[in-house]
């Protein structure tokens, strides 16, 4: 049907309209980071430019998510049942919101890292692993988002007038519930990277108090998750 | 397609609405939880030798914290199962 496709390419473009928002403005904070560090040490310049390329592919990952997404939405065929369309544009959704925490989230440790090395460039390899670190458990709640929009879009619920706004509640809980976690872990990592770059010697106490924060903070997203399953899976 | 009745309307609708709760009620928590953890890491970094105590104050403060999230996991799971 017709109404398949139209819901599938609007599904398309959310997913990465708005998937595009957080990645981009985590960049641009790494970026101008990066930019004010050149001008305090404009010798350590080649290290500056490879955590900022390190820290924005990172960053990166949770656009290129929602790219994958909106692709797979782009070429579906119309001729499917109706309800497909809807799972679509909640597939759309929960990639599109769900990735603009963690896109946020992670361009806040990489901007602190590229502000220690402004400061104190001999950090660089100790900024450089703490700085991935934390941007890999702030992408964790995009990963929730991409897991439960790729469900989305491959199954094939059976049809029932309960069904179809069930799962686009699926949609909104995955996709606005992943934005805060995101956003919380990387001021957890943020502080972390600050309080590596002033003093390397902490490093290994800072790590383990910045895993067990933002392992609390991800709850919400694991609660929202389930919310999500139970949603598509069980009503 | 049969007619829709009004108590199933009143079951879609609590069920988008479940979705809704949990997905804006996640935000809150989120980032709230995100401020202790930062603050922690800060505290820690200052003083090293008081890390167990902050890390305590931390969960403590992030569990305070979550409650609003259980609070719409709840809404969400009574709009789901109950309604």
């Amino acid at each position: 049907m017709e109404i398949v496709k139209l819901l599938s390419v609007l599904g398309a473009g959310l997913a990465m309209g708005v998937g595009a928002i957080g990645s981009a403005i985590g960049e641009g904070m790494i970026a101008m980071k990066a930019v004010e560090s050149l001008g305090r040490q404009p010798k350590a310049s080649g290290k500056i430019v490879r955590i900022m390329i390190i820290g924005q592919a990172v960053t990166e990952t949770a656009s290129i998510f929602a790219l994958v997404v909106s692709l797979l939405l782009l070429f579906q065929s119309g001729d499917q049942h109706f309800i497909k369309g809807f799972t679509f544009i909640a597939a759309g959704i929960a990639i599109g919101f769900g990735t603009v925490g963690s896109g946020l989230g992670a361009g806040l440790p990489g901007s602190a890292a590229l502000e220690g090395m402004g400061k104190q460039p001999e950090n660089s390899d100790v900024l450089t692993i703490q700085m991935i670190i934390g941007q890999a458990v702030t992408q964790t709640s995009t990963i929730f988002a991409l897991t439960v929009s790729l469900i989305l879009t491959l199954l094939t619920p059976v049809y029932s007038f309960l069904k179809i706004f069930a799962i686009l509640g699926a949609g909104f809980a995955m996709g606005f519930g992943a934005v805060g976690p995101g956003i919380g872990d990387g001021l957890v990592a943020r502080q972390a990277n600050y309080a590596v770059g002033k003093d390397p010697r902490n490093m290994g106490l800072l790590t383990r108090t910045m895993i067990i924060g933002q392992a609390i903070t991800e709850t919400t997203d694991i609660y929202a998750l389930v919310v999500a399953l139970i949603l598509i899976f069980v009503v | 397609m049969d007619a829709i009745t009004g108590d199933q309307l009143i079951k879609a609708l609590a069920l988008l609405a479940a979705g809704i709760s949990m997905g804006f009620g996640a935000i809150g928590p989120g980032i709230g939880e995100g401020f202790v953890g930062g603050k922690a890491c800060e505290a820690i970094g200052k003083r090293p030798d008081e890390a167990n105590l902050i890390t305590k104050t931390m969960i403590i403060g992030q569990a305070i914290s979550e409650t609003t999230g259980i609070y719409a996991l709840v809404v969400a799971l009574i709009l789901i199962f109950v309604v």
